[in-house]
Parts: structure tokens; sequence; C-alpha cells
């Protein structure tokens, strides 16, 4: 069933001898155009890409990452933002999915203003809040063209329980924050939905909803240009 | 040793010189084809579909509105002006194409590319305008695209609607229940042709959405070489609409290896098949899907790729349209009724069908489409008659 792919063989790994490379499966989610191809390719090619195209479905991506000596392979799906794809063609790849990652467009209210029907979306394929999730308002290099406002983001994140970072795929280095050891903002995004799914225990990884024995609280930190990784870092197990 | 090196340096310049001859020929057979009154689009289609295609954009600029069976009044028609403000479409169309840039020649101009972008955005609107039936999706702007820089702006917005309202139709609904429907005949193929590739697949359980772009762009999302794209727009506007489908099942059959060599996980599956390899044999390959069409026509898997949905309708029997006089609310109107009466196909001249064995009969299509490079001189004849009756066959069940 669902559980056959290589997630069973995360959570089963005490009959596979050889420790396997872990997987974890993160879908990304949001309208068309707020930068979802953007933000995986930066993560994954570590660039901003030159020519991006919609995508039409769901690309795939991955990256292989080392967190506390262990190597963790990080898998991106990066879906379509047309509502006609969301039903019938991106449904599949909600399966064995372990942290979404939800996306909007500082520069596009209606883009904010679709997050709660994303996050309904993602309810059907039973991934409510004990799945990691995080908010991720992106462009934020456009500073002139703002129309969500961090206040009011910060507020819909903490009502749905979810760490809110802003961000650029484009140039996320330039957001101030004088931390240059994360310098690329966008990788310490999703390297901190790593680390969470890493604190996790395997099992709850592949498990549905009821398994989980941890409602995970998340503290919601908010991003004030620094390290976003601050709301998970205090509540995780 | 010196001899065998003479042989073989002078064989290519046969085959070039052949090719040239074979090209001179096939262009004056278009010609012909063209000149003839009625225009005999049967001969044109078969061009269309054999080694090739179309050859020529300025010979694309004459069949195509043939192969779509376009009133010629039509074809100078000045295309109205469109309103952007208030267009429910305009944003999604303009961050589509804002982003196509590579579907432009490398070397073009940025002035000219965002002119010709311009078009393609008033084109895009200009037949979802008229059609409000119609909707947009993302990947629809690559088709229109082809057809803009193959034909220009004025013919390639009658061409579009015509294939709007017909080839793409389903992919415009608005849900794409119909989409995953003809998604659905993918497995079927690949199963008949080799079962292991399906039944990896299965276990993989990677879908079918690695293909989604193939069918509802014709390949022109995930093809990097233009001419590739145009060779088979000349081979799908000459057939049957599901041939992309068919196109789609040989693309995924031409790599068994790799398949079979993958592990056999969704992602890695996925990603495999989504990433079309770009030096692929398209001659070959078109020829196979044309074969695999024949020998295993949509009908008869329809009921399999119904028995992946609950819906059954196969909604294409739209097609004959392009080669009679039939007017597109009389098909539409039909296959409304089809969808209430049986999935089954009905359009096909029951006589023929019945009366010629099945072998001859796969013989007969497999010449009408076209395909009569493997099957040597003995078949031209054949060819040549069963050409005579090709609208009347169930060539296209
Ligand atoms: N200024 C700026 N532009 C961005 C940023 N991220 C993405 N973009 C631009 O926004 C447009 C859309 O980006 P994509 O990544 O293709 O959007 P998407 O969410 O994948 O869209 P769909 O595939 O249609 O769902 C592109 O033109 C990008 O160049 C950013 O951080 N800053
Ligand atoms: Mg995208």
């Amino acid at each position: 069933m669902a559980e056959s792919g290589s997630s069973a063989e995360l959570s089963g790994s005490l009959t596979l001898p050889p420790p396997r490379t872990r997987i974890f499966k993160i879908i990304v989610i949001g309208d068309s155009g707020v930068g979802k191809t953007c933000l995986t390719y930066r993560f994954c090619a570590g660039k901003f890409p030159e020519k991006t195209e919609a995508t039409i479905g769901v690309d795939f991506r991955e990256r292989l990452v080392e967190i506390d000596g262990e190597k963790i392979k990080i898998q991106l799906w990066d879906t379509a933002g047309q509502e006609r794809f969301r039903k019938s063609m991106v449904q599949h790849y909600y399966r064995n999915v372990h942290a979404v990652v939800f996306v909007y467009d500082v520069t596009n209210a209606a883009s904010f203003r679709s997050l709660p029907a994303w996050i309904e979306e993602c309810k059907q394929h039973a991934l409510g809040t004990e799945v990691p999730r995080i908010l991720v308002g992106n462009k934020c290099d456009l500073q002139d063209s703002v129309q969500v406002g961090t206040d009011v983001a910060q507020q819909f994140a903490d009502a749905h329980s979810m760490p809110l970072f802003e961000t650029s795929a484009k140039s996320p280095n330039s957001l101030g924050d004088g931390n240059y050891r994360n310098s690329d903002h966008v990788e310490a995004i999703f390297m901190t939905v790593a680390h969470k799914l890493k604190s996790q225990k395997p099992l709850v990884l592949s498990q549905p909803p009821e398994g989980s024995g941890g409602t995970v609280i998340l503290s919601g930190g908010r991003n004030d240009g620094g390290d976003g990784g601050k709301g998970w870092s205090c509540s995780s197990c | 040793m010196s001899t065998a090196r003479i042989d073989r340096a002078s064989s290519p310049m046969n085959g070039r010189q052949d090719g040239e001859t074979r090209r001179k020929r096939k262009i004056a057979d278009i010609t012909q084809a063209l000149n003839v009154d009625p225009v005999d689009v049967a001969t044109l289609r078969r061009m269309a579909i054999s080694e090739g295609g179309l050859l020529t954009d300025e010979i694309r600029c004459q069949v195509w509105p043939r192969l779509l069976n376009i009133p010629p009044h039509l074809l100078d028609q000045e295309p109205e002006k469109v309103e952007r403000d208030n267009n429910k479409d305009y944003n999604q169309v303009l961050l589509d194409v804002q982003r196509s840039l590579r579907r432009f020649p490398p070397g073009m101009p940025d002035e000219q590319r965002e002119g010709l972008q311009e078009e393609l955005i008033d084109i895009i609107l200009r037949v979802l305008q008229r059609n409000p039936q119609l909707h947009y999706y993302q990947g629809y702007h690559d088709i229109v695209v082809t057809f803009l820089l193959v034909v220009g702006e004025r013919l390639a917005t009658v061409l579009v609607e015509k294939l709007s309202t017909h080839h793409l139709r389903d992919f415009m609904d608005p849900t794409m229940d119909n989409t995953k429907h003809i998604l659905n005949y993918l497995m079927p193929i690949i199963e008949r042709v080799n079962p292991e590739v399906q039944d990896f697949m299965q276990q993989a359980e990677v879908g079918t959405v690695f293909a989604l772009s193939w069918l509802i762009t014709w390949f022109g999302h995930v093809l990097s070489d233009f001419r590739h794209v145009v060779r088979l727009y000349d081979f799908f506007l000459a057939c049957h609409p599901l041939m992309p489908i068919y196109f789609a099942a040989v693309i995924v059959l031409h790599r068994e290896e790799e398949v079979l060599d993958c592990e056999c996980d969704m992602a890695m599956v996925h990603h495999l098949l989504s990433q079309i390899p770009q030096d692929l044999p398209y001659e070959t390959l078109i020829s196979r899907a044309g074969d695999l069409f024949v020998q295993f026509p949509p009908s008869e898997l329809a009921r399999e790729a119904a028995a992946h949905e609950s819906m059954a309708t196969s909604t294409f029997k739209d097609f004959e349209l392009a080669s009679t006089q039939q007017r597109p609310d009389i098909v539409l109107r039909r296959r409304r009724r089809q969808k209430q009466a049986s999935p089954e196909s009905s359009t096909l001249s029951p006589v023929m069908t019945v009366a010629q064995p099945s072998t001859a009969r796969r013989f007969v299509r497999l010449a009408v489409m076209g395909l009569t490079v493997a099957l040597g001189a003995a078949a031209l004849a054949v060819v040549n008659t069963a050409l005579e009756w090709a609208p009347k066959l169930d060539l296209f069940p």
C-alpha cells in the first residue's frame, strides 16, 4: 500500500541491516507564481534559476545533506499552483509526505488569501497539525511592493501553529540579518524542516496521524530577519 | 580495405542524395495534393505522418489548416482586439507567457521576442473569450507558442481555436478529470507491449503525472529543440487526438532498460521518466506509436482505461471532423449523446471492419497510417487503393 515505498524502509529499517539513507519527503504548495519552483531550485541547486517555467503537474528535486553526522536525502515535491491541477493531479503526491511547506508571495495578497484553501487541501490528505508544516512568505526582495505585512502573516501562522519565514528565493542573502553563517536563508529554512524531522522518532515520519503521541506545539517564532528556525528548535523534543 | 572505405564513404553521399531526392519528391507530392480539387487531405495526412513530416514552415502554413479542416474563408479573418482588463485569465496567462522564454529561438532579439509574447497573450485570450466553455490550463501556452512561431498570429488564432474545440477540448474542461482519464490509457498500452515494465511501474506506484505535461502540451513543454516539437505537431495534427498518449507510451517503452534498472520507488521512477532524453529517435518512435495505435486502438483499451476511473467517456469521436465536412456542433451534440449512451466506439464503418479478417485489416490500417516504409514496395498498391477508402475505414476507431 501507500507505506510500501521508501518510507516503509525508513520505519522498517530493523529488518534491513545496512542503514539506508533516510529520506525526508517535503511537499511544497501554494498559488501559481509565488515562487515554489524558485525556492526548491534555490535549495537543491544553490542558486536562483534564470528561467523558470510554469510547473505542470509535479516536479521533483532532491538534495543530500548531512545532519549531525547522518546523511539524509531531502526530497522536494514542487507542485503546480494552478487550481485545476490540485484536485486530480497533485493528489497522488501527498502520500507519505513528511512535511509541508506552504508558500505565499508577500507582494500578492491573493496568494496569502488562498492559504486556508491550501491548508484544507492538506487536511484532506491527512496532513494536519501532526505533520511539520511551515509557512514561507517569498519575494521579500521586492520591498516596495509588499502587500502582506509581517504582522498579518504572523497572526495567521500562529493561528495555524506554523512557524513563519519571510524570505526571497532571488536574493536570500540581502535580508539584512547580518548572519553570514547561514548566508543562504532559503537553505536555512529547508534545513530547519529537516532538523525538525530528524528530531522526531523515525516511526512518526511514516505513520498516519494517530500514531504520534506528540502533537507538536510550535511556538511560531517570528522571523525577525534572523535565524528563522528558532520557533522550532525550542519546541522540538 | 581501401575499397571498403570508398564504399562506406560513398554511401552517405548516396544517402544524402537519396534524402534530397525523397525530399523533393515529397514536396512535389504535397504540392500536388494541395492543388487538386478537392484538396487531397488523405495524402496530406500521410505526408505529415511519414518520415520528416511536413518539412518546412511554408508547407505547414498551407497544410496544417487542411489537416484541421478549416474552411479557407476563415483564414483571412483579421483577429479582433482583446480586452485584457477584467479578464479572468489574464493574470495566469501573463505569468505563464512571461516564463516561457525557453520556447523562443535562443538568438532572437529581446524586442522581437517580447512582441511575440504579446501576440501569444492575445491569441490565448481571444480564443478563450470567444469560447467561454474553454478553460485555460498551464501548458496551453506551450501549444499556442508553437503555432505562433510556425504560422504567425493570424493563422495561429484560427488553428488554435479549432484545436481547442477538438483535440485539446478535454484538457480545457473546468476540471482535469477527463485529462486524467486520458492519462489512464498510458499503462494499458505499455502493458500490451511490455508487461514487465508496466508491472514495475505499477509496483513503484509512479502514477502517470510524469506524462501530464507531455500530453497537454503535445511535448512542447519538455522538448528543447523546437524542430522536434514541430515535427511531432505534424504527426499529431494528422492523427487521432489520442496519439500523444501512444507516443508517451512509446517513449517509456523506448527506455525500458533504464526504467527496469531504476530503483522501484515512486520518486525515483517519476524523476527518471519526467526527464525526457533530448536525443530520441523521433522518426522511429513516431512510426512505432502509429503501429501501436493500429494494433491496440483506443476502443480496445477503453474499458481498461475506464477501469481506473469510474468515468467511461471516450470523448474522442471528434476526429472524423477533420476529414469530413461536419460542423462542430453536430459532432459535439453527437458526442454528448454518446456520452450518455454507450461508451464504446460507434463511428466506424461496420461493413468494412467486419468484412476484413483482422490481419488484413491491420495491414490496411497500417498502410493508411502512412507507415509504408517498413512494408516494402508490394504494399504500395494496397496503400494506394486503401487511401481512397481512408475516410471510411475504421482508421480512427
Ligand atoms: N523578485 C523575486 N521574484 C521571484 C522570487 N521567487 C520567484 N520569483 C519570480 O516569480 C515568478 C514565479 O516563480 P516560480 O518559482 O516559477 O513560481 P511557482 O510558484 O513555481 O509557480 P507555478 O509553477 O505556476 O505554480 C518567476 O518569474 C520568478 O522569477 C523572489 O524571491 N523574488
Ligand atoms: Mg513552479
